[in-house]
C-alpha cells in the first residue's frame, strides 16, 4: 500500500471545503491519473498526498506512515521519499539548471554535501542523464530565467526524477508543453515509474493524455471523487457528467482542452 | 483695516531683522567695505595653490588608503552583522526575537555615524579603529533593516519546494531563498559602501582617522594649501568610488 486516504477532507481558513470525505487506496507501483474541471480540488488532493497540506478531517497514510503524527525530523525523512512535480516549478530565476536538478537529492544529502554542491555541482553526469531523457541536456548550464515555460516544467520533472522517490506526484506536469512534447514527457514519466516500481499519481487536464498513458483514472468534481475506474471503462457519458458546467451555455469539450497554458514563472 | 495689519506685520519683520543683527553683533557696514572683495579673493587664492610636495602627497595617499580601508572593512562587517540580524528581524525565529532585533536595529540606525564615531573614539581610542567600528555599527542597523525587508519580499515557494522534498531549513534557505536574494543584498551593500566612503572622510573630524583627520588638523593650523590637497583627494576618491560602484553594479547585479 503506497497511499491511503479514508474520509479525508480539507477545509480552508475561509470555510470553503476544498475536499470532502475522500476515500482512496493506491497500491505500490500503480499509475493513476486525476482528471476533473478547474477548481474541482485536484491540486488540493495532490497537496495532501505530498504532505504539503494537512487534511482537516479523516485519515492519511503515505508509504505506511501518517506524516502529521511524525516528528518534524521523521516527516522530512518521509518527504525525501515523495517527489512532487509542480505545475509552475518554483525555481529561482538565477539558479543554473544543473543546480536546480541536483537539488532533488537535498533531502538525502547531508548539510556539508549540499553546501559544496551549491558552489560546485557534484553529480554533473547524473543531472545530464535525467535531462537527456527530456531532451534538455544542452541547457545544463543555462539559468532558469533563460528557459521557456515548457522547458522549466521539464527541469522540474528532471529534479523529481533525480530525487528518485518511491511516490511520484505530478500536478499538471505538461500543461505548458505542445502535444508532441507532452506525450513524450508523460511516456518518460511512466517508463521511469514502471522500471523502478514507483507509484505515479498525476493530475491532468488533457483527458486524452490521461486515457492514453494511465491504466487507472480518478475523476474529481466539487471536492469529491466522481468515479474511479480503469481507463478502458471511462466512457464519454462519464466525462460529460464530470465536466458538465451549468454556468456555461455550451459545455466545453474536454478532449479539446489541450491548449497551451504558460504558467507564470 | 486689513492693510494696516499687513503694514504692521511688515514693520515688525523689519524690526526683527535689525534686532537680530544687533543681537548677533554683525556689523552691517563692515559687510559693505571695499576691501572685502580683495580679502575674499586672497582667501580663495590660498586654496587654489594646493601643496603638491612629495611628503604631502604621500601623506594624503596614506590618508586616502586609510579612508578606503575603513569604509570597506566597516561595510563588510556591517553586511555580515546585518545579515545575521536580518534573519530574526524578518520573523524567521518567531515574533519575540523579531521584536527584539527590530528594536536593536532601530537603535543602531537612530544614532548617526558621527555620534558613533565620537563614542568609539572614547571606547577604542583615536584612529581608524574607532572609525571602522562606528561605520560598522550604524551601517549594520541600516543594512539589517533593508536585508530584512528584502527577505520578507522574496518569494517563499522555492524554499518551500525544497522543504517538501525533505531538505533541511538551512539547505532550503541556500537553495531556495538566497539565489533570489543575493543580487539585492549586494546592491544594497555596494550602495552603503559608497555612502560610507564619503562618511569615512568626515569621521576624522572627531578623531576617527582617515582623510578627515588630516583635513581637520590642516584647517586648525590655517594651512590652506595642505587642506586644499586633502579636499582634492576627497573629491577624486568620491568620483572613483562612483565609477567603481556603477561598474560593479553593472557587472554583478544587473548583468548576472
Amino acid at each position: 500500500m503506497s497511499l491511503r486516504l479514508s474520509g479525508a477532507g480539507l477545509q480552508h481558513g475561509n470555510g470553503v471545503h476544498a475536499l470532502r470525505g475522500v476515500d482512496l487506496h493506491i497500491a505500490a507501483g500503480e499509475r493513476v491519473a486525476i482528471i476533473g474541471p478547474s477548481g474541482a480540488g485536484k491540486s488540493s488532493l495532490l497537496g495532501i498526498m505530498a504532505s504539503a497540506l494537512r487534511p482537516t478531517s479523516g485519515d492519511l497514510q503515505l508509504l505506511e506512515e501518517d506524516p502529521w503524527r511524525l516528528s518534524s525530523r521523521a516527516r522530512q525523512r518521509l518527504r525525501s521519499r515523495i517527489g512532487l512535480i509542480h505545475q509552475a516549478p518554483p525555481l529561482p530565476p538565477r539558479q543554473r539548471v544543473v543546480t536546480a536538478v541536483l537539488a532533488g537529492r537535498l533531502g538525502q544529502w547531508g548539510l556539508g554535501r549540499s553546501m559544496v554542491n551549491l558552489l560546485h555541482p557534484l553529480d554533473i553526469p547524473g543531472a545530464r542523464a535525467v535531462l537527456a531523457q527530456l531532451d534538455l541536456a544542452d541547457r545544463l548550464f543555462a539559468q532558469c530565467q533563460q528557459l521557456s515555460g515548457g522547458q522549466l516544467q521539464r527541469v522540474g520533472i528532471a529534479r523529481a526524477l533525480y530525487q528518485d522517490p518511491s511516490l511520484l506526484l505530478a500536478d499538471e506536469p505538461v500543461s505548458a508543453m505542445d502535444p508532441v512534447l507532452a506525450d513524450h514527457t508523460l511516456r518518460v514519466l511512466c517508463r521511469h515509474a514502471e522500471s523502478r516500481g514507483v507509484t505515479l499519481v498525476a493530475s491532468l487536464h488533457a483527458v486524452e493524455l490521461a486515457l492514453a498513458h494511465f491504466p487507472r483514472i480518478i475523476g474529481v468534481r466539487a471536492g469529491q471523487i466522481a468515479f474511479d475506474r480503469p481507463a478502458g471503462e471511462v466512457d464519454p457519458e462519464l466525462l460529460d457528467a464530470l465536466y458538465a458546467n451549468e454556468q456555461l451555455v455550451s459545455p466545453p469539450l474536454p478532449t479539446a482542452s489541450m491548449e497551451l497554458q504558460i504558467p507564470r514563472c | 483695516m486689513r492693510r494696516t495689519v499687513n503694514l504692521l506685520l511688515l514693520l515688525a519683520t523689519l524690526v526683527a531683522v535689525v534686532a537680530s543683527f544687533v543681537y548677533l553683533g554683525l556689523d552691517l557696514l563692515f559687510l559693505g567695505q571695499a576691501d572685502n572683495l580683495r580679502q575674499m579673493g586672497a582667501y580663495a587664492a590660498r586654496f587654489l595653490q594646493p601643496d603638491l610636495s612629495q611628503t604631502q602627497l604621500l601623506a594624503v595617499g596614506r590618508g586616502a588608503l586609510e579612508t578606503l580601508a575603513m569604509s570597506a572593512l566597516g561595510t563588510l562587517l556591517a553586511a555580515l552583522l546585518g545579515l545575521a540580524l536580518a534573519l530574526p528581524a524578518a520573523g524567521r525565529f518567531g515574533w519575540p526575537a523579531r521584536a527584539l532585533v527590530r528594536l536593536v536595529l532601530n537603535a543602531l540606525r537612530a544614532i548617526p555615524e558621527l555620534v558613533w564615531a565620537a563614542l568609539m573614539v572614547l571606547a577604542a581610542g583615536l584612529g581608524p579603529n574607532a572609525g571602522t567600528l562606528a561605520l560598522a555599527l550604524h551601517t549594520a542597523g541600516v543594512l539589517g533593516r533593508l536585508f530584512a525587508e528584502a527577505l520578507e519580499n522574496t518569494p517563499t515557494a522555492p524554499a518551500e519546494a525544497i522543504r517538501l522534498q525533505g531538505g533541511g531549513q538551512i539547505t532550503a534557505f541556500f537553495y531556495g531563498t538566497l539565489p533570489n536574494l543575493w543580487p539585492q543584498l549586494l546592491a544594497y551593500t555596494l550602495y552603503r559602501w559608497e555612502n560610507n566612503i564619503r562618511m569615512a572622510s568626515v569621521l576624522g573630524f572627531v578623531g576617527a582617522g582617515g582623510l578627515g583627520q588630516m583635513l581637520y588638523i590642516s584647517l586648525s593650523l590655517f594651512q590652506e594649501a595642505q587642506a586644499s590637497t586633502v579636499i582634492i583627494a576627497m573629491l577624486l576618491l568620491v568620483l572613483a568610488v562612483d565609477a567603481l560602484s556603477g561598474w560593479s553594479r553593472q557587472q554583478w547585479v544587473r548583468g548576472a
